[in-house]
């Protein structure tokens, strides 16, 4: 569990970090998004105290971060920056390995750990382990420096654009895989980023700040349908806001029962997101689908009526009244 | 349609055509000197200069034709470039350096006849051009072909080798070999002593370097004045300074008799060593702190943040990093201090160079080249070692070999 109260940090008399509080609940995925320079970072770097807060406390499972030795505080913390820091001069197993081997565990540990976090990560041992960082494509060099900030099992994992300097294409996997080794670790997850919707996908908490201060926060969903903000819209997307709703609604929440009628043609997996379900009647030319479960056995249906009445529930009432 | 296709086509092959302009104009030169000037000449005696002899007076017919097929066939080769072509043009190069002392052997054989004993051998102008020119050849091929230094020292003592087994072997009337044999002891006493005030004025200079250059990372007010210093040390010409020491030694000297028993004193060894590592402190602190800044702030970070103390950070990451850097800096100061260690004869810390200033006081050129050729020999062997030792180091990106040129 991570707590922040009236946290500020100022240099000289500019306020980088303005008087924020945040808490972030074991486990869970809070990102930190806002545009360059509002003082992301900032906060990240606060917390293990790569930069020293000025005012406000910052408690770490239940002690101030101020009390922690700094270099044993950053020990058991994970840490992932944009361009990766692999140290060129080693190997990929001897950079995964170098927290552990700081903590002093035995080296056959040491080894067992690496290749674990190696097979997690996808890359091969045999083929990786004694590669250099500049033998590798930025993917797989990310994918080292996630391994290595796991490599001491941290319950924190602080992430700082991590996938920022990536193409989209390795950006996109990059981020399916963080979200199933989260949904498989339940490491407590501070990620900052610029890009919202890399925010939106992965984060159980969004966190919007400018200039130093936060503008809102809340659950990715809460925020779509209720931003109190210009810029917070803006930066949610503006028109796009509905869709990106879709993306985080599942199929499931808004199937009805099988109805009376024949079932629609198009078949769609109860887990899929609610824009795939969209693009799909976009696609097949129809308002209606069949939902099915994971043995392609229909379940229930999803409805164009339904979803927009139950979309935006504000727009609805509009209609409705 | 058709009628593009009956105009003639455009020849293009010729933009393509790029001759290697150096190798063909460093061919003509060498084929130019070993026509034009004395390749060799012999002398009665000493001190008597000797009556020059070409290209063909030194090693016939056959000899000449040799070393001139050779050479064209470099020009032949630079102008159509390719890999394969400087591969060639390399075991040219190689094949002449190799037979170079065997043509002074014939013209040994040829000039000197056995009833002029003490007649002596020197290489002239052509052989010189020759040599040099043959060098800047595998200069210009190296980067072509893009070799590691470490072929370089497989050259310097292949060819090394090669030549002294001639010289040893076959050449008793070469001018060189027999100054060399009038002084055996002395010689090797002079080469010991300039390697160590070399080695010894380097790892002075690298451990005081090494503690300025931290000392100048911490408090950074030191770092303007250090430097500001250290350049002025370097413009000091090095008789001045060599001569400038001088009296504060000999008064040191006289002050402290344990001093005086250790061998300080004006002339000599002490003041040679003093002024080496002054001169030798600047590329020393430049390098080391450049190499030490230029690590990637990135790295640094992280490292930082993966919870490194600063003592770990600088020894596990800082310093490897900076490694290939700083050897760059040592290469730099080595090949400087056994220039300058020549002059240092001149105060009476022996070495190499008080053969060169011996001969120039005798008017004795070969006297001159037994203190010259090793020191040359000598930096060139020091710049291609160390460079190879910081090619190793080098964070393996940096020497991955771009692909061919041509």
């Amino acid at each position: 569990m991570i707590e922040l109260s009236h946290v500020s940090k100022r240099f000289g008399d500019v306020a980088a970090v303005d008087d924020i509080s945040l808490h972030i609940e074991k486990g869970k995925f809070c990102a930190l998004v806002g545009t360059s320079g509002c003082g992301k970072s900032t906060t990240l770097r606060m917390i293990n105290r790569l930069i020293e807060h000025s005012d406000g406390e910052i408690i770490l499972d239940g002690h101030p971060v101020a009390a922690y030795d700094p270099v044993k505080l950053r020990r058991r913390i994970g840490y992932v920056i944009q361009h990766t820091g692999l140290f060129p001069h080693w190997t990929v197993a001897r950079n995964i390995g170098l927290v552990p081997r700081l903590l002093k565990w035995s080296s056959a540990d040491v080894q067992a750990k690496v290749e674990e976090l190696m097979s997690l990560l996808g890359l091969p041992v045999g083929e990786f382990a004694h590669k250099y960082p500049h033998q590798l494509s930025g993917g797989q060099a990310q994918r080292v420096g996630v391994a290595r900030a796991l490599a001491a099992d941290p319950d924190i994992l602080l992430m700082d654009e991590p996938f920022g300097a990536l193409d989209p294409i390795t950006r996109e996997k990059l981020q399916d895989e963080l979200a199933r080794l989260q949904s498989q670790m339940h490491k407590t997850v501070v990620f900052v980023t610029h890009d919202m919707d890399e925010a939106l996908r992965l984060a159980d908490h969004l966190v919007v700040m400018r200039d130093g201060y936060i503008v809102q926060q809340g659950t990715p969903l809460s925020l779509l349908q209720h931003p109190n903000d210009p810029f917070v819209e803006s930066l949610l997307g503006g028109l796009e806001r509905g869709l990106k709703q879709a993306a985080l609604t599942r199929v499931k929440d808004h199937m009805s029962p099988m109805g009376p009628t024949l079932p629609a043609q198009s078949r769609i997996p109860a887990a899929f997101s609610l824009l795939q379900g969209l693009s799909m009647m976009l696609r097949d030319h129809t308002d209606r689908l069949t939902v099915v479960d994971q043995h392609d056995v229909p379940v229930g249906e999803l409805t164009l009526r339904k979803i927009v009445k139950e979309a935006q529930p504000e727009q609805g009432k509009v209609r409705e009244s | 349609m058709s009628l593009l296709e009956a105009l003639p086509r455009p020849q293009v092959s010729w933009r393509q055509w790029q001759p290697n302009s150096v190798l063909i104009f460093l061919a003509c030169a060498m084929l130019a000197a070993i026509w034009l000037f004395d390749v060799v000449s012999v002398a009665p005696n000493r001190i008597v200069s000797g009556e020059g002899a070409g290209l063909i007076d030194a090693v016939g017919w056959l000899g000449a034709l040799l070393v001139t097929s050779v050479i064209v066939t470099l020009v032949a080769l630079a102008l159509q470039p390719s890999r394969h072509g400087y591969q060639v043009a390399l075991v040219g190069v190689l094949l002449l350096l190799l037979l170079m002392p065997f043509g002074l052997m014939v013209a040994s054989n040829r000039l000197i006849s056995g009833d002029t004993p003490g007649a002596r051998l020197n290489m002239g102008m052509a052989y010189w051009c020759l040599l040099s020119f043959l060098l800047l050849c595998w200069v210009e091929l190296r980067l072509r072909l893009v070799l590691l230094r470490r072929w370089t020292i497989l050259l310097v003592l292949a060819v090394g080798l090669v030549w002294s087994l001639c010289a040893t072997l076959g050449l008793e009337a070469l001018a060189l070999g027999q100054e060399f044999r009038a002084r055996d002891a002395q010689f090797w006493r002079a080469l010991r002593e300039h390697i160590t005030l070399v080695v010894v004025s380097v790892a002075i200079s690298i451990g005081l370097g090494l503690s300025l250059t931290l000392l100048m990372r911490r408090y950074s007010k030191l770092q303007k004045s250090a430097f500001a210093i250290l350049n002025f040390l370097q413009t000091i010409p090095s008789i001045a300074l060599f001569g400038l020491m001088l009296g504060p030694l000999a008064w040191l000297a006289a002050q402290w008799p344990l001093l005086s028993q250790l061998g300080v004193s004006g002339i000599g060894w002490a003041p040679a060593l003093i002024a080496l590592v002054a001169y030798s402190l600047l590329p020393m602190v430049r390098n080391t702190y450049i190499a030490l800044e230029q690590v990637s702030p990135d790295t640094l970070e992280a490292a930082r943040g993966m919870g490194m103390r600063n003592s770990q950070r600088f020894w596990q990451v800082r310093l490897p990093l900076a490694l290939p850097v700083l050897l760059e800096g040592v290469r730099i100061t080595t090949v400087q201090a056994i220039g300058l260690t020549a002059v240092a004869a001149l105060i009476g810390a022996g070495g190499l160079g008080s053969f060169i200033f011996q001969g120039l006081g005798q008017a004795a050129m070969d006297m001159v080249l037994l203190g010259a050729l090793p020191i040359l020999m000598l930096a060139l062997m020091a710049d291609a070692g160390l460079g190879a030792l910081a090619d190793v180091l080098r964070p393996r990106s940096d020497t991955a070999r771009p692909g061919e040129i041509e």
